[in-house]
């Protein structure tokens, strides 16, 4: 029997496109026949919630984490509402600003036990609910519970750009942070503004990001317009396949699939 | 004949008491040779000592991969481990005894079997 993978997209810095890749990333996989379970481990900033424009939620993953409910009463189906041929769960993180808070002044005996969480969702939703990947959306840099999703995780995702400070600190994190977890990581250039339409232009950018970190680079990702326009309202991978972002994630679900097989 | 058995079951007996005093010894000299290996003869036990990332990040990187592979498993023999590690088994049963002795990890015996743990629940 093949188990499922577990996925976290990180990033050194905010604001360079986490929860639209992990969110577009698990619908393109859904799109592509897998059980995909997205959670989303930003408890810093939760945004699933809103993108998603959920309003009831019965538990959040705080919930989880602190060990007040299971896993199963975190998750909402929203298989219905994207009508693919996967399922796609989600496990919403509290974005108000008491849970925010709380989740900000935590020990590190209760860090501890919620990576033994994390890392007990390996056992409940991959091999006994046999989710094909769990997607974690995390905090950027040396958060907590971002290095508790790594930890857990089979695949590290990194968002980042071509914003110096961005590179510098990516650079960093995965000599001192990836490397010593020994994880498998690849990356994603998103916000391009070089041209890559033309062959010549894509592979300048490829071999350019290969020499900066050395690590695969699964995909770039121009700078979209239509993406900042859509004020985070389009789940482009389900309402524009055609979009060039949405071909886009899926060559990169079919490299995620191919690579984790 | 039943006292003929008993006599029999004796020696058996004291031979298994033997060999795991003998393997408990082998343990301790496993990681009093790793501590001296690593220069670390100042450590001394610590009754708790959460093993959340941040341990982790600050770990030596051969204790690391230990700690790590026993987390991901939950509860692992010194065999167990080194499958997963692909090191030697008494490798793994020096570094696991030596987080034990750090008090990252919980150590249970069993039988003959030695199982090592994180210790979740208690501490805290």
């Amino acid at each position: 029997m093949v188990v499922g993978k577990i996925i976290a997209v990180h990033s050194y810095k905010g604001g360079t496109g986490k929860t639209l890749l992990s969110l577009n990333l698990a619908a393109t996989l859904v799109k592509h026949g897998k059980n995909v379970c997205l959670l989303d481990l930003d408890f810093r900033a939760p945004s699933l919630s809103t993108v998603l424009q959920i309003e009831k939620v019965g538990c959040w993953l705080n919930d989880y984490l602190n060990g007040t409910c299971e896993i199963d009463k975190v998750l909402i189906d929203l298989s219905d509402r994207f009508q693919n041929k996967g399922k796609l769960f989600v496990g919403l993180a509290n974005p108000t600003t008491e849970a925010i808070r709380n989740m900000s002044s935590k020990d590190r005996k209760w860090e501890m036990r919620a990576l033994g969480r994390l890392l007990a969702l390996r056992n409940s939703l991959l091999t006994d609910k046999g989710f094909d990947y769990l997607i974690f959306d995390t905090s950027p840099g040396l958060q907590y519970s971002s290095i508790n999703a790594i930890v857990s995780a089979d695949l590290i995702i990194v968002a980042t750009t071509f914003d110096r400070s961005d590179v510098d600190g990516t650079k960093r994190m995965l000599r001192e942070l990836y490397d010593l977890f020994e994880k498998k990581t690849e990356i994603i250039l998103n916000k391009v503004l070089h041209d890559i339409s033309s062959k010549s232009g894509k592979d300048e950018v490829d071999s350019k990001i290969k020499d900066i970190y050395q690590v695969p680079l699964l995909g770039v990702i121009p700078c979209f317009c239509d993406i900042l326009r859509g004020e985070g309202n389009i789940i482009f991978a389900q309402e524009k396949p055609e979009h060039p972002f949405a071909k886009i994630l899926d060559e990169i679900a079919n490299k995620i699939d191919n690579n984790m097989a | 004949m039943a006292k003929q058995e008993v006599l029999g079951k004796k020696p058996l007996h004291i031979l298994e008491k033997i060999r795991e005093n003998l393997e408990k010894l082998n343990e301790k000299m496993e990681v009093m040779i790793e501590l001296q290996k690593h220069g670390r003869k100042d450590i001394q036990p610590l009754p708790e000592a959460p093993l959340d990332v941040m341990t982790l990040l600050s770990m030596p990187d051969h204790l690391r991969k230990t700690a790590m592979t026993v987390c991901r498993l939950g509860r692992a023999t010194a065999e167990e481990t080194a499958q997963q590690t692909r090191r030697a088994r008494a490798v793994e049963s020096a570094y696991l005894n030596q987080l034990v002795i750090m008090g990252h990890l919980k150590k249970e015996r069993k039988g003959r079997k030695a199982y090592f743990y994180v210790d979740r629940e208690s501490q805290g």
